[in-house]
């Protein structure tokens, strides 16, 4: 049986990321506000939020609209629980990949049923762009994912960490696939270009168009640490993890800011841009990289 | 000469507000709530979310005070789609016949605590517009007004310290306009009535 | 007890059935549910260690694992339908005849399952797409049966020709023998293999063979779709399971061509069950109609079991089975929420209907867990088996079929969302206030239901091993280990129970903090953001038609497979006709010029 330190770690796991992405979700609004020529908020500005929201009373649309938002919340402090970081592995040899992605998709599917229940129209709108552009981002980054497992022969996450520090970044072996999952990653974590799904004039806000008070921070809890496991998965898989915490939490802040400078130079696009670009150019490069990989390192006997 | 008197219609009633006295000694359930109270006031005052629905001719100023020059986020104030997320609603223009029904149907739907914000003299008195055949001259009697910005149309810098102005009302417990429609409901809702005839329109050819 | 007293108690009883239930109409229903339920106790408690029965002619039976676990999902399958469709009502007129093919349809099944020699099999076979082809019939039109008996007659001839191939080749029908002969003279073992797969294609409703679940679905009567939809595609997956596993497909294919260690033909094979993934899931995407949309993802996730049968892995065989399992536990368990809600609200286009959640919530509980265990998410069944089959793809390194079954799984998110988000969320039309909850006999066929989905979700390790026994008796070297709780992958392992404890925690957690926080007021669906409008009519405010359009619009003017079909059927006419033409002219002379034509090469050849 999982003995309860580790329960404990992976608790830790799930406030440690909660806590340190909140924070660095305040930075990039500050960073925002500097490349727009402006001051911005202070970098523990969400934090307010979030205390300001679970403090307001709102409005509840039945008991469908409620589970389903514990439901997201419960499934993203699930995931992050599981996730391995620099070393510190919350349960030992059950973080693999599928597991992860699939407790993941039951947050986003709490999320949507949640929406759904509010009956309004545009919520409904909302959840399908946004499960739409679920399918463009996540389909070369799976594949991607894919073949690093069957090169590493393990699916396990801290297990593909541990191996690239000792043969190399994945990001020397597939260039291709890291630009991909990149902008998969881009997609993920709902940053313009490709923030369709909440256009706020166009569909009000989409899936959060009926939330207010303790079910938009709820949420905001929920959407934070989701981009902790998207982020960390990244890079654990692609950039070789980190052998101590500084390392890792370096690579982290630079990939999230990377993510956040483009974002804030970057105007939306409309859904069917978004699909149309994915299905070219994410997914020629992702099948131009797979031959790629598989000429090189192993193939077709 | 002497200073004409204005009817009263025109001077906005101050409303009178309840304190409650602490005790002196030991934390009490009531300090307590106190506390917690103030700790909720800090987290609400410095993470202000307006709707983006704008009323009037005012509105024109909103965008200024958002943008990089004014930059209203780094008091906290972001501006928020729709009322089930919002907690001010600004109500930048005059109130005529058709937008005041809107606006209190949409007041209705913000989530408590929620603080109402008029901008220009349209609010007070009925601004340039007073004497319009369907325009309502006080939206103090049919909304609770936390703060007034004064200007036709104030100018950005008005805005901002018109907004710093009621961070330090809600900080010190003094912006209870929702509490005050609450408990005065009866009283606001006779206004509402007799002023447009039915808040909520029985039917789609009406206005 | 045995095997063959089973079969023919059950085909009694039916024909019982017929003849009480023209005395008694509503007997019927009560009467096919206590005989599949009779059924399900018999085989639960025999287990597979049931003796087939005395030889009768050719029909001999002998129970293997592969069969009993085929058995008990269809038996489980019928008898949870029979308890649900008690309460339908209006169907006095064909409900004699109904009780006896149903029963008719499971007692075939159970002999397919354990039939000893292949001609046993097909008998059985053919007897269960007779008695499917005439329930269909029973229900609303006759394109559905039409177009069910058509592909079916395809499937079948295969099988035909490949049995009798067989037979002739190796001297026996029996079925281990004859494939195991198979390995030692490979002869015709090539074309069998593609003729009996080709049958259970059809039968699965793999691309291009799908085209008559869409009709047979729809057209069925709403108690017979979950019996048909969960229970009787199965019959296909059988075959094949038993062909890819004695036919270990590398002996006789002679080691040239092979794909990442697959020969190439299963490699192909497996290519075509993935484009049946991918193409069966945008057609879900797009339909108006919910029955229509399930019998799309009923196409696609046929495909993932032949990916999991050919890859021959130790933890795709297992993924295949447990997908088995939990396609048939989750469509049944949603043709019978259709059922049930086409009842009450006369209707199955998702546009017509809305906001049933608010009227029905367990019903919905129900079909939120067998849509969540289609899409395969934890803590369903659904997700042990996409686990197994995506973990050996990714030890295999097959990159494509695993794109398409990545790409199933996410698009298989879309439109679940769709019939959810159409039928039961969004805004309640007024018509519908009325609706009530389901009878109980339909809340408890679905409790058994979702709980099996939920329950061995969970704690998955019984079925795991049940399956690595399947494995070891149909001769595989290695079958998929557990440890305890925990399903030992090739790459990883998975404890479905951790799972659900850390969403457990979770759950806790964000329920402490909801509680906490101000409780909220509740208010009316039509209360919504309207941008300060006042909206009157709750239809106008239902997002259901075109629901993923940005979406359809890529792919809408992609060719459908039954334009082929359409152009096979015109050409086959235009033969008939020039034949016609030619020789069955009305014309006397035409006539007397081939009679003088045949006369003169009969005597040339009398001659000669």
């Amino acid at each position: 049986m999982i003995a309860y330190q580790s329960i404990g770690t992976a608790l830790g796991m799930a406030l440690f990321a909660w806590l340190m992405q909140t924070g660095l979700s305040g930075v990039d609004r500050k960073i925002t506000a500097r490349i727009q020529k402006r001051r911005g908020p202070v970098w523990y500005q969400n934090f307010r939020d979030v205390f300001k929201l679970l403090n307001k009373r709102s409005v509840t649309h039945g008991w469908i609209f409620d589970l389903g938002l514990l439901i997201a919340l419960a499934g993203a402090i699930g995931t992050a629980m599981f996730m391995p970081m620099a070393g510190i592995i919350p349960l030992q040899g059950y973080d693999n990949f599928f597991m992860i992605t699939y407790l993941a998709a039951l947050g986003v599917f709490g999320r949507a049923l949640s929406a759904g229940a509010s009956g309004n129209p545009l919520a409904a709108i909302g959840v399908m762009r946004g499960l739409t552009q679920n399918i463009g981002y996540k389909l070369p980054y799976m594949v991607l994912v894919i073949v690093l497992i069957n090169y590493y022969k393990t699916s396990s996450i801290s297990g593909i960490a541990a191996l690239q520090q000792v043969q190399g970044w994945s990001v020397l072996k597939m260039p291709l696939g890291v630009l991909v999952a990149f902008i998969s990653l881009h997609g993920m974590l709902g940053k313009k270009p490709f923030d369709t799904y909440l256009a706020p004039s166009e569909v009000a806000s989409g899936p959060m168009v009926e939330f207010g008070g303790k079910y938009l921070g709820l949420l905001n809890i929920a959407h934070e640490i989701a981009v902790f496991v998207e982020i960390s998965l990244f890079v654990n898989l692609f950039l070789g993890g980190g052998a101590t915490l500084a390392e890792f939490l370096l690579k982290y802040m630079a990939v999230y800011l990377l993510s956040s400078c483009l974002g804030a130079v970057m105007g939306r696009l409309r859904v069917e841009q978004v699909v149309r670009f994915y299905y070219k150019v994410p997914i020629g490069l992702t099948i131009l990289q797979v031959l790629l990989f598989t000429l090189l390192y192993g193939g077709v006997s | 000469m002497p200073k004409k008197q204005l009817p009263s219609r025109f001077y906005p009633v101050k409303h009178e507000m309840q304190t409650v006295e602490a005790p002196a000694e030991k934390i009490s359930p009531q300090q307590r709530a106190e506390t917690w109270e103030k700790i909720a006031q800090y987290f609400r005052a410095n993470s202000l979310w307006m709707l983006n629905y704008c009323t009037g001719c005012c509105a024109i100023e909103l965008p200024l005070v958002m943008t990089s020059r004014f930059d209203m986020e780094r008091l906290g104030m972001m501006p928020m789609a729709t009322p089930r997320q919002a907690d001010i609603l600004l109500v930048t223009g005059y109130a005529s016949l058709k937008t005041l029904r809107r606006l209190i149907y949409t007041y209705e739907q913000m989530g408590t605590p929620k603080y109402v914000v008029a901008f220009g003299p349209c609010a007070v008195n009925g601004g340039i517009y007073h004497d319009a055949y369907a325009v309502l001259n006080r939206l103090d009697l049919y909304l609770p007004v936390d703060l007034y910005i004064a200007g036709c149309m104030p100018k950005p810098e008005a805005v901002m310290s018109g907004f710093m102005k009621l961070i330090e009302l809600i900080e010190s417990g003094k912006a209870t306009g929702w509490k005050d429609y609450e408990q005065r409901y009866e009283w606001y809702k006779k206004n509402q009535l007799e002023a447009v005839g039915e808040v909520f329109i029985h039917d789609e050819f009406h206005e | 007890m045995n095997w063959l007293s089973l079969i023919v108690s059950l085909f009694l009883t039916g024909i019982a059935g017929y003849f009480i239930a023209r005395i008694k109409p509503s007997l019927g229903a009560w009467i096919a549910m206590a005989a599949s339920c009779a059924a399900l106790l018999l085989v639960l408690l025999g287990g597979d260690a049931l003796p087939g029965g005395p030889a009768w002619g050719l029909i001999r039976f002998e129970v293997t694992p592969l069969g009993w676990f085929f058995s008990l999902l269809i038996i489980l399958v019928f008898s949870t339908n029979g308890i649900g469709s008690l309460a339908a009502k209006g169907r006095q007129h064909r409900e004699p005849v109904y009780t006896m093919l149903y029963l008719f349809a499971l007692a075939a099944s159970l002999g397919v399952f354990a039939a000893e020699n292949w001609l046993a099999l097909f008998i059985f076979w053919e007897i269960a797409v007779w008695s499917s082809t005439f329930a269909i019939g029973l229900g609303n039109g006759r394109k559905g049966s039409v177009s069910y008996f058509g592909m079916s007659l395809l499937g079948s001839l295969m099988m035909l020709f490949a049995i009798l191939a067989m037979g002739s080749a190796y001297q026996t029908f029996q079925i281990r023998e004859a494939l195991t002969a198979a390995l030692q003279n490979p002869g015709p073992a090539l074309m069998v293999f593609i003729l009996m797969l080709g049958s259970s294609m059809v039968k699965l409703g793999i691309m291009p063979f799908h085209i008559w679940m869409p009709p047979a679905y729809t057209e069925a009567p709403d108690e017979f779709a979950p019996a048909l939809a969960g229970g009787l595609s199965k019959l296909g997956a059988f075959t094949a399971f038993l062909v890819s596993a004695y036919l270990p497909i590398s002996g006789f294919m002679g080691g040239s061509w092979r794909v990442k260690g697959l020969p190439a033909l299963s490699y192909g094979l497996v290519l075509l069950a993935s484009a049946s993934i991918v193409f069966g899931t945008l057609m879900a995407i797009r339909q108006e109609d919910a029955k229509k949309l399930l019998a799309y993802s009923s196409a696609a996730n046929g495909g993932y079991i032949i990916i999991g049968i050919l890859m021959g892995t130790s933890m795709s065989v297992s993924g295949a089975l447990v997908h088995l399992l939990a396609h048939a536990l989750a469509t049944t368990t949603a043709f019978s929420v259709l059922a049930v809600i086409v009842r009450q609200t006369g209707t199955s286009r998702m546009d017509a209907l809305g906001g049933l959640a608010h009227r029905m919530p367990l019903t919905f509980l129900a079909f939120l867990t067998a849509i969540l265990s289609l899409v395969g998410l934890p803590p369903m069944l659904g997700f042990v088996s996409k686990w197994l089959i995506l973990q050996s793809l990714a030890s295999q390194g097959l990159f494509l079929p695993a794109a398409a079954v990545v790409f199933g799984s996410i698009g298989s998110m879309l439109y679940a969302f769709r019939i959810l988000s159409t039928v039961f969320l969004g805004q309640l039309k007024p018509r519908h206030r009325a609706l009530r909850e389901s009878s109980p006999g339909v809340l408890l066929s679905l409790a058994i239901l979702s709980g099996a989905t939920m329950g061995l979700g969970v704690y998955p390790s019984g079925l795991i091993q049940y399956t690595a026994k399947i494995e070891a008796s149909l001769g595989m070297s290695e079958t998929v280990q557990t440890a305890g709780l925990s399903i030992r992958g090739i790459n990883g392992n998975l404890n479905a129970l951790l799972i659900m404890g850390a969403f457990l925690i979770g759950m806790v957690i964000a329920g402490v903090i909801f509680f906490k926080a101000p409780r909220s007021r509740k208010v009316d669906l039509m209360d919504t953001y309207t941008a300060g409008e006042f909206i009157y009519s709750p239809e106008l405010y239902h997002y259901g038609t075109q629901f993923a359009a940005p979406f359809e619009r890529i792919y809408e003017k992609l060719p459908s497979i039954s334009r082929v079909y359409a152009a096979l059927a015109s050409l086959t006419d235009d033969l008939g006709n020039l034949v016609k033409y030619l020789f069955f002219s009305p014309m006397p002379s035409r006539t007397a010029l081939w009679i003088s034509v045949v006369t003169i090469l009969l005597i040339w050849g009398e001659v000669l």
